[in-house]
């Protein structure tokens, strides 16, 4: 589903990103763990031309999604993304937020797509929140809305960058929940997180990053159970 | 009491003479119509300029990152006096429109290149995180400035805004340089023509405070209606 060759991202002279080889296939719930400044989201965003690749080639469905000709617009798509910082849009309810696109895009009629928002929302469980502005919500319930509207693209990936980083700690496990949800559902999802337990618990494969390349891969079991790398070792003995 | 009445009455008569006799307070009238036509058509114009050329410094494409700051810094480098006579003796002088429509794109132009840089500190103000958002679900740029960044900017910089028409309706009280009757010049022929000079030239200042004082009170309900999704 997503391949990536020899992926390369420098920042002017910083290297951030030194040739990453993957392959993802459908299904795949791909956790990405790796220190602070090890080029973790900078792959993620590389995935929906959020970054562009220095050099490198990407295929989504075995299309070149970073060639001149691409449409990125479309690629984009089918991926959804959920971020740090949820950037709902505060002008917009939470209505709104989640049928801007695909009424804007014309995959839905402004009727169906408020039929599939208020499905979404009570899906995240935030069915009573759809008149209301993001300003009126908490970090949790902003970024299950964020969850909601990337989903109502109806997309075939889901990349989630840190969802939790900015929450508070009590509200870390209803948006877990959700991706719990969401990857049971057969989502093929790729998300970058410092949250070992839902790594461990969901992922069917996880990613050790550092120093701008993947540095060891496996199950779950193999990675927290028994990594070979002696730099995971490192970082997971910290974080566990 | 005598000296009062006395000057109530010296008063009164002063108001009749500027205002009522000859009906003059006609002059005075149309003057309102003309500077409300100018000052409506320059303001349309100036946002539609000032978003263009703020687009223009926001955009990635070198030359006309160069236009707009040629644009801005003429504009905002000569009197706008000198800029209305030169579009209206040079500019459009072989080109027999209304008079107050040439004198509404002088201002249009003149306060577009200030409008320009609210947009654009409006627009800069806006998280990243907010075009990100808007791309990442298959808008293109300009969908996203459209519909996410500029909405937002627009409520950020309206106070500023408001106060770049205020300044421009009282810019518009040359227009006389170029023979047009405005509130100002409408006092001004009142004043010649009576020998008065505090009645015509307070009364010309009331009418200004007034009609942007009524200004003033719609733009804060806008504001207020704009502010509804920050309410808690």
């Amino acid at each position: 589903m997503i391949r990536v060759h020899n992926l390369h991202k420098h920042f002017g002279s910083l290297e951030v990103l030194t040739g990453i080889d993957e392959h993802i296939s459908q299904g795949e719930v791909v956790v990405i763990i790796g220190p602070s400044g090890s080029g973790k989201s900078t792959f993620l965003r590389c995935l929906n031309l959020l970054e562009t690749p220095t050099e490198g080639e990407i295929y989504v469905d075995d299309q070149l999604i970073n060639s001149p000709k691409a449409n990125v617009n479309k690629i984009r798509q089918k991926m959804g993304m959920v971020f740090q910082q949820f950037n709902l849009f505060p002008h917009l309810t939470v209505m709104d937020n989640i049928t801007l696109a695909p009424v804007m895009l014309k995959r839905m009629t402004k009727d169906a797509a408020q039929a599939k928002a208020m499905e979404l929302l009570a899906r995240v469980g935030l069915a009573e929140k759809a008149g209301a502005y993001p300003a009126q919500l908490s970090g949790g319930q902003k970024q299950r809305v964020a969850i909601a509207r990337a989903l109502a693209m109806e997309p075939e990936i889901m990349l989630f960058d840190e969802p939790t980083s900015a929450l508070d700690p009590e509200m870390v496990g209803e948006v877990l929940d959700v991706m719990k949800d969401l990857a049971k559902s057969g989502m093929t999802m790729v998300v970058v997180t410092h949250e070992m337990a839902f790594a461990r618990e969901v992922g069917t494969r996880v990613l050790f990053m550092d120093q701008g390349v993947i540095m060891e891969q496996g199950t779950p079991a193999e990675i927290f159970g028994n990594a070979r790398n002696e730099r995971t070792q490192k970082f997971l003995s910290k974080v566990l | 009491m005598d000296r009062i009445s006395a000057w109530a009455a010296d008063l009164a008569a002063t108001f009749y003479k500027c205002f009522i006799r000859e009906d003059r307070y006609k002059l005075l009238l149309g003057g309102i119509g003309v500077t409300i036509k100018i000052s409506l058509v320059a303001v349309l114009l100036g946002i539609l300029i000032g978003l263009i050329i703020a687009l223009c410094s926001l955009s990635k494409k070198k030359l006309l990152n160069i236009l707009s700051k040629i644009y801005t810094d003429v504009i905002r480098g000569t009197p706008s006096v000198t800029q209305l006579m030169i579009i209206y003796f040079v500019v459009f002088a072989t080109v027999h429109w209304p008079k107050w429509l040439i004198a509404a794109i002088a201002f249009g132009i003149n306060s577009g290149a200030y409008v320009s840089e609210i947009f654009r500190a409006g627009i800069q103000s806006i998280d990243a995180g907010q075009t990100e958002a808007g791309r990442s679900l298959g808008l293109n740029g300009r969908q996203t400035m459209i519909h996410i960044v500029i909405p937002q900017a627009v409520k950020n910089i309206f106070p500023a805004l408001c106060n770049e028409f205020i300044t421009l309706i009282k810019e518009t009280a040359i227009v006389g340089y170029v023979g047009l009757t405005d509130i100002q010049k409408a006092g001004d022929f009142i004043k010649s023509a009576t020998f008065e000079a505090f009645m015509p030239l307070i009364g010309t200042a009331i009418i200004y405070f007034v009609l942007i004082k009524i200004l003033t009170l719609a733009l804060g309900r806008a504001e207020k209606h704009l502010r509804r999704s920050e309410t808690h």
